[in-house]
């Protein structure tokens, strides 16, 4: 099943048991679902780039998932329903991290060629970097 | 004899090939803060000297940031 990260913003003046709830609330609707509940973290109050529903603030907290997208259209439901969200995102990370662990492997692999042509006496040649002409 | 004046300009390189950053995630607000500047524009490639790749993968976490407060669309 996909990852997904979720993070939203909830009403800078909601008390933090009533956020410890909402979390509550939504890991109830992703296990239910069959999905995996991650992470959960509460990031604190941060100050918002812009005015959301008229707030300058706001507690933001992520959750790390792992459930297919049917429950995490459930979730999204939740959060719009919900008052003191004012705002929520879902982004899905696991073809991200595959393209990461991609990077990961390729690069190995070259420091390990690397590694062994220097043993052999093999000349290490830098990235062939076309030299821009200095202009005018 | 005319001799122009022979400027050199440094070639820009990509801050996120040179400094291996693979992971550009719209959380990192540090690092993608330094990529709009004041009027909360995302900054041309032209300027910044990141190259396309990570620059398609910087604008994309800059969005994502802007859409849940994190950057600003634009200076107030």
């Amino acid at each position: 099943m996909p990852n997904y990260e979720i993070m939203f913003i909830v009403n800078p003046t909601t008390p933090d048991e009533d956020i410890d709830k909402i979390n509550g609330q939504i890991e109830g609707v992703i296990t239910a679902g069959g999905g995996k509940v991650g992470k959960v973290e509460k990031m604190g109050k941060r100050r918002l780039a812009y005015l959301v529903k008229k707030f300058r603030e706001g507690a933001y907290v992520l959750f790390t998932v792992e459930a297919s997208g049917a429950v995490v259209r459930e979730v999204e439901r939740r959060l719009r329903v919900l008052d003191s969200v004012i705002k929520y995102l879902t982004v899905r990370m696991d073809e991200d991290a595959k393209r990461l662990d991609k990077i990961k492997v390729h690069r190995e692999k070259r420091a390990a060629r690397r590694g062994r042509s220097r043993a052999e006496g093999g000349e290490r040649r830098g990235p062939s970097q076309a030299e821009q002409m200095p202009e005018e | 004899m005319a001799m122009q004046k022979q400027y050199y300009r440094r070639k820009k390189v990509c801050k996120f090939c040179v400094e291996r950053i693979d992971n550009i995630n719209y959380k990192d607000v540090k690092l993608l803060s330094q990529f709009v500047p004041e009027r909360a524009k995302i900054m041309p490639r032209r300027i910044s000297g990141v190259c396309t790749p990570h620059q398609r993968l910087l604008s994309d976490a800059i969005k994502k940031a802007r859409s849940i407060a994190l950057l600003p669309f634009a200076t107030e």
